[in-house]
């Protein structure tokens, strides 16, 4: 029995004591100027990128094996990084995962395949595009917020003054205090969850196919709000002034249109979608 | 022969071979410095080895690329030549086109008002799925990117349904706005799609 149990505990030695020799790390610097640009792709890996305190692009990487190289370069004011999978890589032995300091004001982009996509505290703009990435952006301002993912699950949190566009072919979206010129979001069967107030003139497009859209938003919004379920259904829990006219049938139960607040600074809202439901939610609460 | 000449009938016999070429050649240094470099050049190119042409994968995906920006097309399979395949009878042709045409005029003065009525759905984009080919886009998920191949064929399967549906509804309702933006989102849905599995095929 002991002789078992020791032959477990040489065992798991060896796999710890393999794996840790596998994986290595690595770090780089790059000086830039205001308004750097950064790019990392990383077919398999996550991505995580924060604000450095400098003028400084700090890189670290976790290379999970011997078959992927981190491929650098700098060219003036860009910073390039990009994992490069050698003979014989796949999603496990090809996995590099970055953290990445950037200037708050660099623009960067970021593209990975599997891996999480992460931004924070930044004010350049992002880009950010995965197949089955978990895509988190949070307390962004004054950028421009570009996300494509397949079936990655996608949210936002606190992006302010942002240009926001989100392509999401079946993963979720959930915006939290996002708000801005232009937000943007078209999905095929994902759904779209929209919790914040809509801000201030703006314009907020939430499309789906099949997928459901909910958004929940204070009393006290003002929006120029038009809802549409071509095949499903709408429901409304806050009343709006109808409105006189409209571009689409409002058929009682498939589409709502009307205006609440104050007009002058009202956002325009759209919601459709092809078959999903729709839901204009109140929150409650107090300004 | 002057040096122009010269040059364009290089276009003809490339190795200044010619009576005429040679007789140049032997009175201009620059045109038999041409000449020598061009010889060089047709030498060297045919010891290229296979191995330094870029992979078939390479043209592959250019292609796939192209075809997906609508900048080529399938090419027809060749077929004989219309004068050789028809002979004396291709007089016939123009005869019958005419035919056609008054045939045409006659029936279109006949359908008019129907056809009016018809014409809202013209302004639909007509394009279907089928236009993308989704067993290439597939093919190169599988190369590429195999363990992603269910969440592609299941999310190609999905934009698919909503391309049929949007378009359901837009021959339906020609005029629905919101069904042609529908529409539209799903053509761009299924475009991004495809860039997604092109970008992890290129180098």
């Amino acid at each position: 029995m002991a002789n078992k149990r020791a032959a477990k505990l040489v065992a798991i030695g060896v796999i710890v004591a393999g794996t840790l020799v596998a994986e290595s790390r690595k770090e780089y610097h790059f000086a830039v100027g205001p308004r750097a640009g950064v790019s990392v792709m990383n077919p398999y890996g996550s991505i995580w990128v924060k604000p450095s305190l400098n003028n400084t692009v700090v890189v670290n990487a976790v290379l999970h094996s011997d078959k992927v190289e981190v491929d650098n370069s700098q060219n003036g004011n860009r910073v390039d990084i990009q994992s490069h999978l050698l003979a014989g890589a796949d999603s496990d032995s090809g996995r590099v995962d970055y953290e990445v300091l950037v200037p708050a004001d660099a623009s960067i982009t970021l593209h990975s395949s599997t891996g999480s996509l992460r931004a924070e505290k930044l004010h350049g703009d992002v880009s950010l595009e995965g197949a089955g990435a978990e895509v988190d952006v949070r307390d962004v301002s004054d950028a421009h917020v570009h996300v494509k993912t397949m079936n990655g699950p996608v949210n936002l949190d606190n992006i302010q003054n942002g240009h926001v566009e989100v392509d999401s072919l079946s993963g979720e979206v959930t915006m939290r205090g996002v708000n801005g010129p232009l937000v943007q979001v078209v999905s095929t069967s994902g759904k779209i969850n929209y919790i914040g107030d809509f801000g201030n003139s703006g314009e907020y497009r939430l499309t789906s196919h099949s997928g459901d859209i909910e958004a929940t938003i204070p009393e006290w919004t003002s929006a120029d709000v038009s809802a549409r379920s071509v095949r499903g259904e709408v429901h409304d829990d806050i009343p709006l002034q109808p409105k006189n006219h409209t571009w689409f049938p409002v058929d009682k139960g498939r589409a709502f249109a009307g205006t609440m607040g104050r007009v002058a600074v009202s956002s325009t809202v759209v919601l459709r979608t092809f078959s999903g439901k729709i839901h204009l939610r109140k929150r409650s609460e107090n300004k | 022969m002057n040096c122009v000449e010269l040059q364009q009938s290089l276009a003809e016999v490339e190795d200044g071979s010619s009576l005429e070429q040679r007789a140049h050649l032997r009175a201009c240094p620059a045109c038999s410095a041409l000449v020598n470099e061009l010889n060089l050049i047709v030498a060297a190119a045919g010891e290229l080895q296979a191995a330094e042409e870029p992979s078939p994968r390479v043209w592959n995906s250019i292609e796939f690329a192209l075809r997906q920006e609508g900048l080529i097309r399938p090419q027809r399979p060749l077929v004989p030549s219309f004068s050789a395949r028809w002979g004396a009878a291709r007089w016939l042709v123009p005869m019958a086109a005419m035919l056609l045409l008054a045939l045409g005029i006659y029936v279109r003065r006949e359908s008019l008002p129907n056809q009016m009525a018809q014409q809202a759905s013209v302004a639909v984009p007509a394009a279907n799925s089928s236009d993308l080919n989704d067993a290439d886009l597939m093919q190169e998920v599988v190369d590429n990117e195999p363990a992603m191949k269910t969440q592609y064929a299941e999310n190609l399967r999905q934009v698919n349904e909503s391309i049929r549906d949007a378009q359901g509804v837009v021959d339906e309702s020609p005029n629905d706005e919101d069904a042609r933006r529908s529409l539209m989102d799903a053509y761009q849905q299924k475009s991004m799609l495809f860039q997604m599995a092109m970008d992890r095929s290129l180098p």
